[in-house]
């Protein structure tokens, strides 16, 4: 202990900068690990918090086939009281008008008080923090318009009882009366206050579900007895109907965020790499400057062993401290990111309210049980270099034989055979779901990549001196000659450098891809001149429906020719959620336009689709036959209201808005199972000539403030898809740009260490002449160098790896099919980028090269 | 005018504790042709004093001018100059680089100081033949023996013609064959081509060679022979 704290720590406080920089590097590289992470959990947990404490003490839910149930059917279903207590519950969203012009959504709960008390606690305000009683909760929410805020939200919004706000249900808004205040817990506390509580009828009428409910909720008298409930409910039910647990709808949800968090956690741990590369290269420093010490400790009688285990503890030390700011780091990285995931979670998944889950003793413990062993197993190899360390050798000073650096043929193998490797694991089916072989492919090739490194720099070491004698004259040779000498050392930097490279380039080229794929999409796909849906329908599913009045407006505007109605919602299927869709087929035959993968051709798909009018069949979105496994001909098992119908698939589409899988009927096959549907997005064709720009003003002034309803235009519409999908690959951006910066400083910590490694030779350059200017040229070209090299083996790499994301990962976590295309300009522009970057990260070293004394190295033996 | 002009010169260093005063008032003197070897035992200020001559590091005190130009006055990207273009330097420990060939290495003073890649190898090949490395241009040092890389090492300090030869124990770690090769080499350089050199050497032998012996002891010149 004595001897770490006289060896490793004075020599680490002496070295600040150095020290600093790599745990800059491992708190970087955790905190981002753990951001995402959080992030991941926060989006899940904000909806799972909802459910559980919207569910309240409800044992089991009695659920329709994605519509919800009828108060028909309900009306049968008095049995069920037998098994415990039974209340009706209506469940759905509004947006509040906030006095400073901005919208918030709220959680609408609409409850039979009566029957509901045993489920839920409903402390007011207004009762000095108990629950009122029946009689007087019923006279609050007599009225219609009448309504229970949170306390939180009130508060939030200086808002207090006997005040009105303007709510928004699907397209309809209207004043409604805050009656109470709720305190904050039981379900007041979901998404964060933002909760609504009305009576049942009254939620029916604004959220346009007259006769429908969400879910019967059942109260067991003892939990116990919950699986054989759960069993004798299910063989009692009628068809269309089923029994679950509160808790199957988050793990609906769970399973269909899943490739989405997995991918993001994939991203983010390229950065924890990084920054491992850094403890390498610390521990390598630390190592070389003190090669004499060493040998000195050896000489006296220090073990091999002993000496090892100083240098892992230099290691554990700096990612010890490097956990602990990675955690703090975190916790602001993660409200960044739930922010910039936020978009892309609400657009394609679910709404939710999330923040950031708070640090508890699971991020701790995750930093360090990822941190530690794996900083340990960065520092084992120059560790064992220290312990190789000869006491002779070392007290000589000069025991670095700069020996004449030989491929290994083994060397040479290695990477086309895991090139081989990769080839073959990117033809492997996904693993539940998840494209674990994809990214087996992807590591595989990444191996590859970083064993090519120390070939390629042998390469540049035989041919560069030329180039570079003639583009940068004496300190060109030296430069490339001092790589050439390097080679092993090298190698790691080089490797960890293209790997952080490659990554960014296998993203850009995948988005890039994936942006030209959906411009084109969108190009073909939206022919209609304006779009509408209500307002609070912010994602895919909501049950928001249109208001008939509007529907009938939209309709008898004279400049329209075709309104297409379409409506979706989610059904369960399989482990996850599907969204079923129904249209009008024959006026998005007429006019509008489909993209059919299967059969090909538009014309083919066009006639299957028109086939399929009148019979119980559906077209699938690509994702739905890719993560399902159905292709056309194929019959899926759909619950509806009248029970399990198999429909066949008439044909497969290709669709970029959602990645769940999306199955489209004509309405008439709709209406058969599910009843007459209401409209949730309508689709509008208007006369040849008409200005779409007028005719939604129009549309937008005859709806006034009754009806808040989003119209897109063909244009805006475009602007919007690309909006979000902009925003739904921000975060990536911003994890590459931490890798990035975390690779600099690595090309820094490196450029040192070769610097410190070879001051004998720059003592000797300078003794023959070199100016300081010299060797600040020489190293900044040797930057220069690393940075070429690493960005080449990175281009490379980069694009093979783009094209398992796209051709592999990418279909089988999304099912999305991704047209490659290179955006030669970003690519172009990132190389000069990563260039200037490293050449800037050799400023430092070049500065202390040029500052070695000339005398001591080379007289001092 | 001297090659070399040393007066009372001092120098001390405030590093540590301790200040130490390494060379402490030396006067000196060497003319063009002059072959001077300079004797004395470890920690006698031999090394110091061969770096203040070298223009590695200036004076504390006392005057010290390298053909003719006071140090004194110098930065180090002066000096720097001054050491690439009138002085040269031989080592104990070859101190070539390892990853320059010996050609590359040899010519590496002259494209330094900016000559013409051509003119560089030509003259680094000459020189190459006249110390018996032509066959061993194109190796690497440690491809070489250590006799082999002293001569490359020669080679590449007389390349751009120094005023002044630099030497500290340059047979220090040969055996005594190619310690031989290499007295008589720099003994033909100084007798050829008039190369004034200062030699610091531990053995009498080595020393013997020169024409003129300096002893050194506690930092101060005991006599001039």
């Amino acid at each position: 202990m004595k001897l770490f704290n006289r060896f490793i720590i004075r020599h680490l406080l002496r070295e600040k900068w150095r020290s600093l920089a790599t745990i800059t590097g491992i708190a970087l590289g955790i905190a981002v690990v753990l951001a995402i992470q959080m992030t991941n959990a926060s989006s899940l947990r904000g909806f799972e918090k909802a459910i559980e404490t919207v569910s309240g003490r409800a044992s089991l839910e009695i659920v329709g086939s994605g519509l919800g149930l009828d108060e028909q059917q309900v009306a049968d279903l008095g049995w069920l009281r037998s098994f415990g207590q039974v209340t009706p519950v209506v469940e759905g969203e509004a947006e509040a008008a906030l006095t400073d012009g901005r919208h918030e959504t709220l959680r609408v709960l609409g409850v039979d008080i009566l029957r509901d008390r045993p489920f839920r606690d409903y402390n007011l305000m207004e009762f000095g923090g108990r629950s009122p009683t029946p009689q007087q909760f019923l006279e609050l929410l007599i009225d219609p318009k009448a309504i229970v805020l949170t306390e939180k939200f009130a508060r939030r919004h200086g808002l207090k009882t006997g005040d009105e706000v303007e709510l928004t249900f699907a397209d309809r808004a209207g004043r409604y009366r805050i009656r109470g205040l709720l305190l904050d817990e039981g379900p007041a506390r979901a998404i964060d206050g933002n909760f609504v509580l009305m009576d049942i009828a009254a939620a029916q009428w604004a959220l346009g579900r007259l006769g429908r409910l969400d879910r019967l909720e059942v109260l067991l008298p003892d939990r116990e007895s919950i699986g054989s409930a759960e069993g004798e409910i299910r063989s009692r039910l009628p068809a269309g109907v089923a029994v679950q647990r509160p808790a199957r709808r988050g793990t609906q949800v769970e399973k269909m965020l899943e490739a989405f968090h997995f991918n993001l956690a994939a991203l983010s741990y390229i950065a924890l790499l990084v920054g491992l590369f850094l403890i390498y290269n610390t521990v390598s420093i630390s190592v070389i400057t003190r090669r004499e010490e060493i040998g000195t400790l050896r000489a006296v009688g220090v073990t091999r062993g002993l000496i090892l285990r100083l240098f892992l503890a230099e290691a554990a030390l700096l990612a010890s401290i490097g956990c602990l700011l990675g955690l703090a780091l975190a916790r602001i990285l993660s409200s960044g990111a739930v922010r910039l995931t936020a978009t892309t979670v609400q657009s394609l998944y679910i709404a939710t309210a999330a923040s950031p889950e708070p640090l508890g003793i699971r991020q701790v413990l995750l930093a360090f049980g990822i941190g530690l062993p794996l900083a340990l197993l960065a520092a084992a190899l120059p560790a064992l270099e220290a312990a190789r360390v000869a006491p002779m050798a070392a007290m000589r000073g000069n025991d670095r034989l700069a020996t004449r650096y030989r491929l290994r043929t083994a060397l040479l193998l290695a990477p086309p055979a895991l090139f081989a490797l990769a080839w073959w694991m990117a033809r492997r089916p996904p693993v539940a779901g998840l494209p674990l072989f994809g990214y087996g492919a992807a590591i595989a090739i990444v191996f590859g990549a970083a064993l090519l490194a120390p070939a390629v720099l042998f390469l540049l070491g035989r041919i560069g001196d030329r180039i570079l004698f003639r583009l940068f004259r004496v300190e060109g040779r030296l430069a490339n000659a001092n790589l050439a000498g390097s080679i092993p050392r090298l190698s790691i930097s080089v490797a960890a450098l293209a790997v952080s490279l490659s990554m960014m380039v296998a993203i850009a080229v995948m988005i890039g891809s994936f942006r030209e794929t959906v411009i084109y999409w969108v190009g073909q796909t939206l022919q209609a001149d304006l779009y509408l849906r209500p307002a609070t329908r912010n994602n895919v599913a909501t049950d928001a429906p249109f208001s008939p009045q509007v529907e009938e407006l939209v309709a008898n505007h004279p400049e329209v020719v075709a309104v297409d109605r379409f409506r979706n919602f989610d059904l369960p299927y399989g482990n996850g959620l599907v969204t079923i869709g129904t249209g009008e087929f024959s006026t998005l035959l007429t006019y509008g336009s489909l993209q059919f993968k299967d059969p090909d051709g538009s014309e083919a798909g066009r006639e299957a689709m028109r086939q399929a009018i009148g019979r119980d069949e559906v077209v699938v979105s690509e994702s739905f036959a890719l993560r399902y496994g159905r292709t056309r001909g194929e019959t899926v098992t759909l619950d509806t209201p009248r029970g399990s119908v198999l429909f066949r698939i008439a044909a497969v589409y290709f669709d970029y808005s959602s990645d769940r899988g999306i199955l489209v009927m004509d309405r008439a096959t709709f209406s058969k199972y599910w009843g007459e549907p209401q409209a949730t997005s309508l689709t509008v064709y208007l006369r040849e000539g008409a200005d779409p720009d007028r005719v939604r003003d129009e549309l937008l002034a005859q709806f006034g403030n009754q009806y808040r309803v989003f119209i897109f235009t063909n244009r805006t519409l475009r602007d919007e898809v690309l909006r979000i999908f902009d925003s739904t690959f921000s975060i990536t951006y911003a994890l590459e740009v931490i890798a990035i910066f975390v690779a600099i400083l690595g090309v820094a910590t490196t450029l040192l260490t070769l610097i410190l490694e070879r001051r004998r030779e720059l003592s000797i350059l300078r003794l023959v002449g070199a100016d300081r200017k010299q060797v600040r040229k020489m190293v900044l070209i040797e930057a220069g160098l690393i940075g070429t090299v690493s960005q080449a083996i990175g281009l490379l790499i980069g694009l093979l790896l783009s094209l398992l994301l796209i051709y592999v990962i990418n279909v089988q976590s999304f099912g999305w099919t991704i047209r490659f295309h290179l955006p030669v300009g970003f690519l172009l522009q990132s190389s000069i980028l990563i260039l200037l970057a490293t050449i800037l990260a050799g400023l430092y070293p070049a500065r202390v090269a040029s500052r070695l004394p000339t005398t001591e190295q080379v007289t001092e033996e | 005018m001297s090659i070399l002009n040393l007066d009372k010169v001092r120098k001390r260093y405030d590093g540590g504790e301790t200040p130490v005063e390494a060379v402490r008032g030396v006067t000196m003197r060497l003319e063009r042709g002059d072959f001077v070897a300079l004797m004395g035992p470890s920690g006698c200020g031999k090394s110091t004093l061969l770096h203040l001559c070298g223009a590695m590091d200036r004076p504390t005190e006392g005057e010290l001018s390298i053909a003719g130009t006071d140090i004194r006055q110098l930065g180090d990207d002066q000096l720097t100059l001054l050491r690439r273009e009138r002085l040269g330097f031989v080592f104990q420990f070859f101190n070539l680089l390892p990853t320059l060939t010996v050609l590359e290495n040899i010519e590496l003073p002259l494209l330094l100081g900016g000559a013409s890649a051509v003119e560089s190898e030509r003259r680094a090949r000459e020189l190459a033949e006249r110390v018996g490395l032509g066959h061993r241009a194109h190796h690497y040092p440690p491809q070489i023996s250590g006799g082999e890389m002293q001569r490359a090492a020669i080679a590449r300090a007389v390349i751009h013609q120094p005023v002044l030869l630099i030497a500290d124990e340059p047979t220090g770690n040969l055996d005594s064959e190619n310690g031989a090769i290499i007295l008589a080499l720099l003994r033909d350089l100084n007798r050829d081509l008039g190369l004034t050199i200062l030699m610091a050497t531990h053995s009498t032998e080595t020393a013997a060679i020169a024409g003129r012996l300096l002893m050194m002891r506690d930092g101060v010149l005991l006599a001039g022979q």
